[in-house]
């Protein structure tokens, strides 16, 4: 039997599903030992899917005290060592990973996009070196693989119920040198990822952005942005598809003057249909999709919208 | 107070060129170092970065900018290292440098990470914080930073004890100044320092890739295709082709 140790944050209700399902994959015939660590303390919907879920004692830990969390992880792999621990690439679980790597002295490998068995041993996939390849990763030396996974990127498989034994672990916290002062929200925005229609605008569109808006309403959808919008300042960085923006699976995709680098791809999971508008056919994009519109894509939103209202 | 500003050179991946800039969040980080500089002189910059002594003309032209000192950690044991090794490389410099404060980016556009400063804070024993949008700086030069942390939906306020790792993320759009007329051509060969593992000291097995704990075992190109494509001109049959195809799967009523 391998055990694993997967890390959990709050506020993603199918991000234990999904990291369970990488577990599973990694180790495809074992059965698997699952340890459950939240970021945060209260847990509550995915409990019945582990074996054992750990909760620190006595005073809560949160999710930006990493130093703490790494240590009682480390702990917890003393005592049961581990075979694999899988962290979310969440914005503390990206902080929090690291720290128990070097606590533990294992590769850590960030943001894995596919498993793979080469030669026996376990290859972790990712987006590498400037983005135009992709990386077979193995690990050397003792110790647990260890990897980040962004939420979205493994679809949630079903798992079977457990009779979750529920676990007070003994911690004494040490200072953490952060204190929290406060909190306010973003400016709401619908979130991309919750889209069933994306218009999706990159370079061929940067000077006629806001023209998009226009498109999105008559499909009922949401304007995202490729990386190149985003960081010409034109959107906000929540509406960016790709490696370092969202992960979306969206019925429908329409790509406008998006040229397809490697890392926004690696956003597109299970898009049903996807449209791309480009003056160049042969732009890596264009080779995903089911319908390839050969022209200027501002010219085409225009013509479409003509259609339409028609 | 004494900032280390921890840097890297990285390709210029939007540009898709072989040219190194100043990775985007590490440039925020010492464009924020400045502007404290500004406002109280006394305060001291060091940049540090590892990488191969090509980087010296970029170094310089950062000490033009007003940067103290540049601390080069360059060595050919150090080629290949992963971020286990590297951050093992870093952390011997900085254990026995003098800082109050060390600030660097988030992510770097090309490994893209974002491992080395959580890393760092773990050996170095030190509190470290990802995606900083802000750092207020009366509280940051009075030794108790506060910082604006993004964290997705919401903003995130803390109170950070130093010494301590700062990262910055780019959306805080900290922006470097140019050089100085009168400064783009000072010599500033001086202010600059290369260690190589002479002075730090490693097994050559502890770095670069024999002293790594991850190994790229094969670097591939993904091959993406649908098998049943429609290609139109952004014509009137295109329109309608794209116009039926979006009535049919029930985008349009």
């Amino acid at each position: 039997m391998k055990k694993c140790l997967v890390l959990l944050e709050n506020n993603q209700p199918n991000l234990p599903l999904e990291l369970l399902e990488v577990a599973h994959r990694i180790f495809e015939k074992s059965s698997v030992f699952t340890v459950g660590l939240p970021l945060d303390s209260q847990i509550a919907s995915s409990a019945e899917y582990f074996d054992v879920l750990v909760h620190a004692e006595g005073s809560q830990i949160p999710a930006y005290d990493t130093a703490n969390i790494a240590l009682i992880a480390a702990k917890l792999h003393e005592e049961y060592g581990f075979d694999c621990i899988i962290v979310p690439a969440t914005n503390y679980g990206r902080m929090v990973a690291p720290r128990l790597a070097m606590r533990l002295d294992v590769g850590l490998v960030a943001d894995v996009t596919g498993l793979e068995q080469v030669n026996g041993q376990l290859e972790m996939i990712r987006p590498a070196y400037s983005g135009k390849l992709f990386a077979g990763i193995v690990k050397k030396g003792m110790g647990p693989l260890m990897m980040t996974i962004r939420p979205g990127v493994f679809p949630a498989a079903t798992n079977p119920f457990k009779t979750t034994q529920h676990r007070v672990f003994p911690f004494q916290r040490k200072s953490s040198g952060i204190t929290f002062i406060g909190s306010r929200e973003k400016p709401a925005t619908k979130d991309i990822r919750d889209s069933e229609v994306l218009i999706s605008g990159g370079g061929g569109v940067l000077e006629h952005f806001s023209r998009l808006q226009d498109l999105s309403e008559a499909l009922r959808g949401q304007v995202s942005a490729s990386r190149r919008i985003v960081d010409s300042g034109v959107a906000s960085r929540k509406i960016q598809v790709g490696q370092s923006g969202k992960t979306v699976s969206p019925r429908l995709y329409i790509a406008l003057g998006i040229y397809g680098s490697v890392q926004h791809m690696e956003g597109l999971k299970n898009v049903q249909h996807l449209i791309s508008v480009n003056i160049d056919p042969l732009a890596p994009i264009c080779s995903l999709a089911d319908v390839v519109v050969v022209g200027d894509a501002v010219d085409f939103i225009d013509q479409l919208l003509k259609r339409i209202q028609r | 107070m004494k900032i280390v500003c921890l840097i890297k050179f990285v390709p210029d991946v939007e540009e898709d060129s072989t040219n190194r800039i100043l990775n985007p969040d590490d440039a925020c980080a010492l464009a924020y170092a400045l502007m404290i500089k500004r406002r109280n002189p006394e305060t001291i910059i060091e940049v540090v970065t590892m990488a191969p002594r090509t980087v010296m003309g970029h170094l310089e032209d950062l000490l033009r900018l007003n940067v103290d000192l540049a601390t080069l950690i360059s060595d050919k044991a150090f080629g290949g290292s992963d971020t286990w090794a590297t951050t093992r490389i870093l952390a011997r410099y900085l254990q026995q440098t003098n800082y109050d404060v060390i600030l660097t980016g988030t992510h770097s556009v090309d490994g893209d990470t974002a491992q080395v400063p959580s890393q760092l804070a773990e050996i170095c024993d030190l509190p470290q914080m990802s995606n900083i949008l802000a750092i207020e700086a009366g509280s940051f030069l009075a030794g108790k930073p506060e910082i604006e942390v993004d964290n997705d939906s919401s903003i995130q306020t803390f109170q950070v004890e130093l010494p301590a790792i700062l990262s910055v993320h780019k959306d805080s759009s900290y922006k470097l100044p140019y050089v100085a007329y009168q400064d783009l051509n000072r010599d500033v060969s001086s202010q600059v320092r290369v260690l190589t593992n002479l002075e730090l000291g490693f097994l050559p097995e502890e770095v670069g890739l024999e002293g790594s704990k991850t190994q790229v075992n094969r670097t591939f190109v993904q091959k993406w295709s649908k098998e049943e494509k429609l290609i139109v001109q952004n014509d009137e049959d295109g329109i309608e082709t794209v116009y039926g195809y979006l009535k049919k799967n029930g985008f349009l009523l």
